[in-house]
């Protein structure tokens, strides 16, 4: 369901700021000096090809890239800087910092139970506390896995996966979900109802970015698209706009 | 042949094979690192169980915590020396390997140094105690073995399954980059990991040394049969490495009492090399039920 802006919505605090962010793989560069701005309670798309930096983009902001340089700023923590290897070192710190990434594909415990995996994900220590009531609010979310939690992971299908990787991302307390393509690889029903509980989710004071190719399935229900071509943000829309314009992707 | 001596020797080779096996599986599955040095970190413990001996007590459980603290300790010193600077850097596998042999041989010459080439012998820990049934005799040795291995492995495995630092060096062993997305840290883990599979070799050191003597290489034997035990059994998996001890200890008791003890490395190897051959991912690969993704 679109949003409108209110006006005091500008006033919001930044969850994310990103400033001047370029980052690759040894010889490679792939992001080229990024802005990007995210304030509390928004959904944000980021649309594009294959190959174009989304899942850099997530993967910088996680430090996981293989070098990185421009500012990153989580919640007001400065968690980017310059970087040169060691990609994952600080991850852990950043995740701590709020950050809950969803990865591209699905990065599994293949052999913990789908309980397991959710605890897994309230590894910090305030969502560690909480991690029942969590639990029973992710179940909440993806009611099919209630079922599912003692089985282990590695033989779920790709759907349920998704959910487990998805609901492991809630289970942590975080301020910034970055979800990357929610869709891929699933069955296209199943790929638009992940992406529907998606948008369902009360945000309140955090926000989430998903990155998606399939422009459709984010019309209208975020409350800014922005195209992603070679490692640069391009053409920002607000949701009324994207409703209206054509996309090339 | 006697099937019961053959069925008491394995159970005690089984134990302590399996504890060195679950260590090394640990910490390769977790962190990547081919702990080479694992054999000096074993002679470690049964000098530190030695020196225990020799100035504090020579009562059992102070010669066995002392062991396995040292073995702990040394771990930490492996990690700090070999992983801490070199896990983030480009191939560290090899890196890792490299490091582990550097200061496995420059630990073993250190001790080589300091107490000489004699070897040392513990005190009986178990007592002298023994029973006999249909014919099998049942030494407080083995008897001592077998309970503090498997007590020792128990509490491990059971920690690893319910606790919140468990559930981490799970997470880590199944998949690293998830593990540090849902705030793992690399470091802290590999700390404990280092920390507790130094304890399991110090245990084993104190028990195999119930039957050899604590020596300078001691540690160099145990660390190549733990090592193929580990692989055989699927490196990473704890039930697989378990499974192979097992099999491999029946398999050294049998050959020691039919063909001769100086035959055992070769049926061993032989052994490893065929499930290897049938298995390429080791007992591991028929028990893990996953998904290919």
């Amino acid at each position: 369901m679109p949003v409108d802006r209110q006006p005091d919505d500008v006033a919001r605090p930044d969850i994310l700021s990103v400033r001047g962010l370029s980052a690759g793989y040894g010889p490679m560069r792939i992001l080229h000096d990024l802005d990007l701005n995210v304030h509390a309670g928004e959904r944000v798309g980021i649309v594009g090809l294959n190959g174009h930096g989304k899942s850099t983009l997530f993967l910088a902001i996680a430090g996981l890239t293989g070098w990185q340089r421009g500012s990153i700023q989580l919640n007001g923590h400065e968690v980017g800087g310059t970087r040169s290897q060691g990609p994952g070192r600080y991850t852990h710190r950043v995740v701590r910092r709020g950050l809950a990434l969803i990865p591209q594909g699905d990065e599994i415990f293949h052999g913990l139970t789908v309980e397991e995996h959710l605890d897994s994900g309230a590894f910090t220590k305030t969502a560690w506390r909480e991690r029942r009531r969590r639990k029973a609010w992710v179940l909440d979310v993806f009611p099919p896995l209630a079922k599912l939690m003692s089985v282990s992971v590695g033989r779920l299908s790709g759907g349920e996966r998704r959910m487990v990787c998805l609901g492991r991302g809630l289970m942590s307390d975080a301020s910034l979900y970055l979800v990357d393509e929610p869709s891929l690889g699933l069955a296209p029903k199943i790929g638009k109802s992940v992406l529907d509980t998606l948008m369902a989710i009360e945000l309140g004071e955090s926000a989430m970015v998903i990155a998606e190719q399939n422009v459709s399935l984010l019309e209208g229900r975020v409350d800014r698209i922005i195209g992603m071509h070679a490692g640069k943000l391009k053409g920002e829309a607000s949701v009324s706009l994207a409703g209206a314009m054509r996309w090339e992707a | 042949m006697d099937w019961g001596i053959i069925a008491v020797d394995a159970l005690q080779l089984a134990c302590i094979y399996g504890t060195l096996a679950v260590g090394i599986s640990i910490t390769w599955s977790s962190l990547g690192l081919i702990n080479l040095a694992y054999g000096f970190v074993f002679a470690a413990g049964g000098y530190g169980a030695w020196l225990a001996a020799e100035h504090l007590s020579e009562h059992g459980i102070a010669v066995m915590s002392a062991g396995i603290l040292t073995g702990a300790l040394f771990g930490i010193v492996v990690w700090a020396l070999a992983f801490l600077p070199i896990h983030d850097k480009p191939n560290f596998t090899m890196r890792g390997m490299i490091a582990t042999v550097a200061i496995s041989l420059i630990g073993n010459q250190t001790l080589m140094w300091y107490f000489g080439p004699r070897a040392k012998a513990l005190p009986e820990i178990f007592g002298y105690a023994q029973v006999e049934y249909a014919g099998i005799v049942l030494t407080a040795n083995t008897a001592g073995t077998v309970a503090s291995s498997i007590v020792l492995l128990g509490v491990v495995l059971w920690w690893m399954k319910s606790s919140r630092r468990g559930l981490e060096i799970r997470a880590m062993m199944m998949n690293p980059h998830a593990a540090s997305l849902v705030g793992i840290g690399v470091r802290r883990t590999g700390l404990y990991v280092m920390a507790l599979t130094g304890a399991l070799a110090g245990l084993a050191s104190v028990l195999l040394s119930q039957v050899y003597y604590v020596s300078p290489f001691a540690g160099t034997t145990p660390l190549i049969k733990g090592l193929a035990i580990a692989l055989c059994g699927g490196l990473g998996s704890i039930a697989g490495a378990l499974i192979a001890a097992v099999i491999l200890a029946v398999n050294e008791a049998i050959t020691a009492a039919t063909i001769g003890g100086q035959y055992v490395l070769i049926t061993q190897f032989g052994l490893i090399i065929l499930i290897i051959l049938i298995r390429p991912r080791g007992i591991a690969g028929i028990l893990d039920r996953a998904r290919e993704a």
